[in-house]
């Protein structure tokens, strides 16, 4: 068997992060350092490895309960079922919509426009992404709008690169949008207690403003694209962009409006049924897509094995709850309250001069590796800053906007960008080259993330219900900012 | 080197003795030849649980399904027969030669092969032992020549005849085989689906590299953009003609857009069980062989399954 240098890397890494969070006074112990080590590998094997990262993560279990560094109980406790019930459920409503032809009458309403050009293509396809990604989520939002994009770009006989990158890119953001968008969405909502609606207040109008200069951007990088499009369209004007048809889509409408009218209202729900406490925090969020695609299996019986077996991806279902087990192995060893402690210790202006730093920590972890591994893992960080002042549930947004939008920096940021890729490639076009992503992902990645930090300067943040207030003692001590 | 290892602990030779070869026949016809031996089967005591007669319309049964001339000269006419232990095999040439119905030049040595029924890959690996060892007309022409069948013996027994370890997929391709260039048009596949009664074609590049593979299936697929077969139930969009599309599209779609690159596929000396696999997994009937990226056959599955269990 070939020696693959990438082996050595891996390891490099693994001893260099083991090594720091010692000399860093991050782990004291050889359980801590073990715990560190863990998950710098398993980090690093989603870096260098991808296909062998459910393996990784396996093993990482196994030496985290064989080095007494977890608990068989605390393992399956640090799961995160509740998150992963409600992806299971969110999947199979995705998979009833494209059944019912919802997603196909999606893409067709925009073949059957007319007078389009390359510009309005892009505005609308731009947006769609956005949208979709936010009601849906971000890789079955992928797969609908590059179905488009294939669909267009085949009939015009063009280079879909571009309207691919445009695609990806505002998918990643509107995935920010709303807790649907993306499992970071509904890990982060979940962890620091908000809820639906208050991301819509907190995520959505970020999200907006940086889908226009993401647009802006785009549009003026992809401008010879663009025309090109427009002269294309304008020579196919008589044949239009694909076969012509009316797509019933009511049923699906009403099911997608229903189960995100249910979700938006989920406190208040949760209130009228008193599922109160932390035993019973958005219980009812979790509880909505179970419940909706419960429905809609027995409505349609002979096709619910499909849905649980082909439109829930097992795969990635899987990794999460291995990756959350052992960031909560981060934890549990104390190792994320040291890095707290460093935080509030070494970083000035308190939450606020944070805000910058876990954007940037965040934008640049998640250009590199999957973006719900640094959330997974920075979670009990600001987890633990919330419970010394509530003030810093700043940081939770700042946590999600840099998970989201870092994902635009490379090709293997985001769930999204990978799909795309292997549908370029399936579709028969090499993918996009790294150093063709980065550039503009970079220009993307920064303008973003720098708009959110002015948004979240700016304008005030909903907090959880649940933070703590702080105790004015020791925070006045120790973090006079936060008077000021 | 030798493509495929050889099993020392069998020898061709393990299963006929000297006494099983009956050098410089005469002027003799196939059924005669066949009928003689298939007596010396018997005479040699190892007999078949099936009587002479038996054994004898079964070889011959065989022989009007197609004739086993397998190369110039060298005929195998063989049966399954129930209820045998072990192979057995006897050997007859003729310098004159002996008119084998169906070909145009006469047969210098004929290896009769009774095989057992429950053990199906012996033919094939005593077939890939004999042409082995029987490497080209010259050598063919040597054994046809030699008066003494212990030298015949001998030969076999020095020679390479060794049976392989197990078939493989250079045991069960064929060489004739239709392909398209990836340059070609829709237009051109459907016409060759069309007029060789195919659903599934080889598509080459310009190197001649095997690049993928086009089916009828994919047809379809270019009727029906990919968006439309999300739905399970496509009868509310009954009234569309998808085949509108593809008339107006055949002639500007070349293959490499919608040749498929997932296919079964595997190199000569793959043993067959592994082909087999191959194509279970893909659910294809073919499976394309190939070395070096070049294309060099194609296993079908009704020919696969003849030669396995009934040749």
């Amino acid at each position: 068997m070939k020696f693959n240098p990438k082996v050595l890397l891996l390891a490099a890494v693994v001893a260099l992060v083991s090594l720091g969070g010692w000399f860093g006074g991050l782990a004291s112990g050889f359980t801590q350092c073990v715990t560190l080590a863990v998950f710098a590998g398993v980090i690093s094997t989603t870096l260098f490895f991808w296909e062998r990262r459910v393996a990784a993560a396996f093993l990482g279990v196994a030496i985290l309960i064989a080095t007494h560094a977890m608990t068989l109980q605390s393992i399956l406790k640090a799961t995160e079922l509740d998150i992963i019930f409600f992806l299971v459920g969110m999947m199979i409503i995705v998979g009833v919509l494209k059944d019912l032809g919802f997603l196909t009458w999606v893409i067709q309403s925009i073949i059957n426009r007319k007078n389009m050009n390359g510009v309005s293509f892009t505005a609308i396809l731009c947006v769609l992404s956005a949208v979709l990604a936010s009601v849906v989520d971000e890789v079955s939002s992928i797969v609908v709008v590059l179905a488009l994009v294939f669909q267009v770009c085949d009939t015009l006989k063009l280079r879909p690169h571009p309207f691919v990158l445009m695609a990806v890119m505002a998918t990643n953001i509107g995935s920010s949008a709303t807790m649907l968008g993306n499992p970071v969405g509904i890990f982060i909502g979940n962890k620091a207690g908000l809820t639906f609606a208050q991301f819509l207040v907190g995520a959505t109008p970020v999200a907006m403003v940086s889908l226009v200069a993401t647009l802006f951007i785009t549009v003026f990088w992809f401008r010879k694209d663009i025309r090109s499009m427009t002269l294309a369209m304008a020579r196919h004007r008589r044949m239009g962009l694909g076969p012509v048809l009316k797509i019933p889509y009511k049923t699906g409408l009403f099911i997608l409006l229903s189960t995100v009218s249910v979700i938006a209202f989920h406190h208040e729900i949760e209130h009228a049924l008193a599922l109160g406490g932390a035993a019973n925090k958005n219980a009812f969020l979790i509880m909505t897509p179970l419940i909706v695609a419960g429905i809609l299996m027995i409505w349609r019986p002979h096709r619910a094995r499909h849905y649980v077996e082909k439109d829930v991806e097992w795969w990635t279902l899987l990794f999460f709850m291995l990756l959350f087990a052992i960031a909560g192995s981060l934890n549990e060893q104390g190792i994320t309250q040291n890095l707290a402690d460093s935080l509030t210790k070494h970083v000035s202006g308190g939450p606020r001069g944070m805000i910058p730093l876990v954007l940037l920590i965040a934008s640049l972890g998640s250009a590199f590796v999957d973006n719900i591994v640094f959330v997974a893992a920075f979670t009990p960080v600001i987890q633990a800053l919330v419970e010394r002042a509530a003030d810093y549930s700043v940081l939770w947004w700042a946590l999600l906007f840099g998970a989201c939008f870092g994902g635009n920096v490379t090709v293997v940021g985001s769930t999204a960008n990978i799909v795309a890729s292997g549908l370029l490639e399936k579709h028969g076009h090499h993918p996009i080259r790294f150093g063709t992503w980065i550039r503009l992902g970079a220009i993307v990645g920064l303008v973003t993330a720098l708009i959110a930090w002015a948004m979240l300067l700016i304008f005030p943040s909903p907090r959880p219900a649940s933070a703590i207030e702080p105790d004015p003692a020791p925070v006045v001590e120790e973090l006079p900012s936060l008077n000021g | 080197m030798e493509r495929v290892k050889r099993n020392a602990d069998i020898r061709l030779t393990a299963f006929f003795g000297v006494g099983d070869v009956s050098p410089h026949c005469g002027e003799m016809s196939r059924d005669e030849i066949v009928r003689r031996l298939v007596g010396t089967v018997y005479r040699s005591g190892r007999v078949p649980p099936t009587g002479i007669d038996e054994t004898v319309a079964a070889v011959l049964k065989r022989e009007t399904d197609g004739s086993t001339v397998i190369m110039d000269g060298l005929a195998l006419p063989h049966a399954r027969i129930e209820g045998l232990a072990e192979p057995r095999v006897a050997i007859a040439t003729s310098e004159r030669g002996i008119v084998w119905p169906g070909e145009d030049s006469a047969v210098h040595v004929v290896f009769l092969l009774l095989i057992p029924r429950d053990k199906p890959a012996l033919y094939l690996q005593i077939l890939r032992a004999l042409t082995t060892a029987l490497k080209d007309d010259a050598t063919m022409r040597t054994v046809a020549a030699m008066t003494n069948a212990g030298d015949i013996y001998r030969f076999f027994e020095s020679g390479k005849a060794y049976l392989p370890r197990y078939i493989t997929a250079a045991d069960i391709m064929s060489r004739d085989f239709i392909t398209l260039r990836d340059t070609d048009t829709l237009q051109t596949c459907v016409d060759t689906f069309i007029s060789n009664h195919l659903s599934e074609v080889a598509v080459l590049d310009r190197d001649g590299d095997l690049k993928g593979v086009v089916r009828a299936g994919e047809l379809l697929r270019v009727c029906l953009p990919e968006y439309l077969l999300w739905m399970n139930d496509l009868s509310p969009i009954a009234n569309f003609e998808p085949f509108a599309q593809v008339l107006e599209n055949e002639r500007r779609t070349w293959l490499s857009e919608i040749l498929v690159k997932e296919f079964p596929s595997v190199t000569p000396d793959t043993p067959a069980i592994q082909v087999a696999g191959e194509m279970t997994r893909f659910k294809s009937s073919k499976c394309y062989v190939r070395e070096g990226g070049k294309l060099v056959g194609v296993v079908r599955l009704p020919k696969f399954l003849n030669k396995i269990f009934r040749e």
